[in-house]
């Protein structure tokens, strides 16, 4: 029978362990009720969980985290500029921002994905700088080519100056008309039940998906390229497509999001949204080599109680809600960091390891 | 170009033509209208009705005397209302359900609903609402593309402004 080794259990849970003790302690100081506590992560759950699924599939391709998802809701942006422009309301408006950003975010993705190929074991720094790269285009595209060369009519959304993107665009025409779309209230709780079902069918997608040729391949290219190649597999193809799909999946996932919201804040709607889902994801458990459907939703609780929490905890500890705030931005960035450290260091660990058993074999082949 | 290949070019044609038939879908049914209610008098009606209440999907969203202006939102390419008419103060009411077809290319469309009562042509009735900027709305807008703006001034622009 296998021994249960405790501290290799703890290291690997570390950080939602870390998680549920800082909630856990703040949850009561920062007197928040616990129906209104539901509501928050429930609603933050309908609005998150799309996002941070999108980040799975190239994780079971071996790409690790993908920091370049803010393409995709770039691209999920775009088309809901688009669709306000049109004047296009509601379900209809949403879907239609969808067909518009599916397109975008396919190109945007199998871009994203020939790079990283260029860059193999260098997908996470790679990605993050692509998306740089793809803001600078896409503030070109909405602050300077939306209203002479795409056409932008209405004044509520184009700059007074006569071309370029507000800062704010509203989506009131589409808010939350999703999420109410079946309402459902459960003990004051309300429960965003179409999201949900999205939700629901893009987790079966993906169980499903794992199961298919091209999810073997992807599973088979994450363990080992090399041998993914040797087996015949288009390691090169399978990469570029687990890409596409999640820069797709990142898309929609935003549009999703954006509804909940309401508005759109033009130029930094995109630019934390990576950071965060990637921080949640991993608070739920992951890693940069393994994550599950679990993750996601566990990662989510946690991660956004911390986020509901911490501000209310901290202006009752020191008076200054301030201090909650930077605590809860650090420690979404720590919580990367230690990742990525625990990811290099396993991955050390497991060359020395092999090269021992290598050179323990050796001695045993020559005596 | 073998079977197989050709099988799959036709899935993709069928499934971005079935795409492409949502979209415009789409377009037609969420079409978003502001309709604006007018009870007021025209070439056409001299006298209004004491009291218009104007329900749409068994919601009341106006009730206006003479001179008066309600307004709703509305998705799509037709409105159903049901029109509750006083003509008199203390009068009897009339109920009635109007179904009334609204121009694609008007954002905001203004119904004059005495006129539309009386039986007038549409191009009488119906007419474009052209909202004016607000002055909030006009003022120049300085945009923020960078978050970190501001963290990258080592003192060389402050020290500028000064000397």
């Amino acid at each position: 029978m296998n021994k249960i080794n405790y501290g290799d259990l703890l290291r690997r849970f570390s950080v939602p362990l870390m998680f549920v003790i800082i909630c856990a302690v703040c949850a009561p100081i920062s007197g928040l009720s616990p129906s209104y506590l539901c509501n928050e992560i429930v609603t933050r759950m309908g609005r998150n969980a799309f996002l941070i699924l999108s980040l799975l599939i190239p994780i079971m391709a071996g790409m690790g985290l993908n920091f370049s998802m803010t393409l995709g809701a770039m691209a999920g942006e775009i088309g809901l500029i688009l669709v306000s422009d049109w004047q296009i309301v509601g379900i209809p408006g949403m879907i239609l921002a969808m067909i518009v950003s599916v397109p975008i975010s396919a190109l945007l993705g199998l871009f994203c994905g020939k790079v990283l190929n260029m860059a193999k074991g260098r997908e996470m720094i790679t990605s993050y700088i692509i998306s740089f790269f793809i803001n600078g285009i896409y503030q070109l595209i909405v602050l300077y080519l939306m209203g002479p060369v795409i056409p932008i009519q209405h004044s509520n959304i184009k700059l007074p100056r006569g071309y370029g993107i507000r800062n704010t665009v509203s989506l009131l025409s589409m808010r939350q008309k999703l999420d109410n779309l079946i309402p459902l209230n459960i003990g004051g709780v309300k429960i965003p039940v179409a999201t949900f079902i999205i939700i629901f069918l893009l987790c079966l997608v993906i169980i499903w998906f794992r199961k298919t040729k091209l999810g073997q391949d992807m599973r088979a290219v994450g363990q080992d390229m090399g041998v993914a190649r040797d087996s015949g597999i288009d390691v090169e193809r399978t990469r570029i497509i687990s890409m596409v799909l999640s820069t797709v999946f990142a898309g929609i996932g935003m549009i999703i999001y954006l509804q909940n919201m309401g508005n759109i804040a033009t130029y930094s709607s995109h630019s934390q949204i990576g950071m965060f889902c990637i921080a949640a994801l991993l608070v739920g458990g992951a890693s940069v080599e393994k994550a599950s459907i679990g993750n996601v939703f566990l990662g989510i609780i946690l991660f956004h109680t911390m986020f509901i929490v911490a501000p209310k905890a901290g202006t009752v500890i020191t008076g200054d809600s301030m201090i909650g705030e930077y605590f809860r931005v650090f420690v979404s960035y720590a919580v990367i960091t230690v990742a990525l450290i625990m990811y290099e260091t396993n991955k050390r660990k497991n060359k020395s390891k092999a090269g021992e058993q290598l050179a323990l074999a050796q001695e045993e082949a020559n005596e | 170009m073998n079977n197989s290949k050709k099988k799959t070019l036709i899935y993709r044609i069928a499934a971005f033509l079935v795409i492409m038939a949502i979209a415009a879908v789409m377009f037609v049914i969420g079409r978003g209208h502001t309709v604006y209610f007018d009870n007021k008098s025209s070439d056409l009606v001299a006298e209004v009705p004491y009291k218009i209440e104007v329900k749409v999907d068994g919601k009341k969203v106006a009730s206006l005397k003479k001179n008066e202006r309600g307004m709703v939102d509305v998705m799509g390419q037709k409105l159903t209302m049901e029109l509750v008419v006083t003509e008199e103060k203390g009068g009897d009411t009339v109920q009635m359900k109007v179904t009334q077809p609204l121009p694609y290319n008007m954002d905001g469309i203004i119904l004059n609903i005495p006129a539309m009562l009386k039986g007038a042509s549409q191009d009488q009735y119906v007419s474009e609402f052209i909202s004016v900027p607000s002055e909030s709305d006009a003022a120049e807008e300085v945009v923020v593309t960078d978050d970190t703006a501001g963290l990258m001034d080592f003192g060389e622009e402050s020290e500028a402004s000064q000397g």
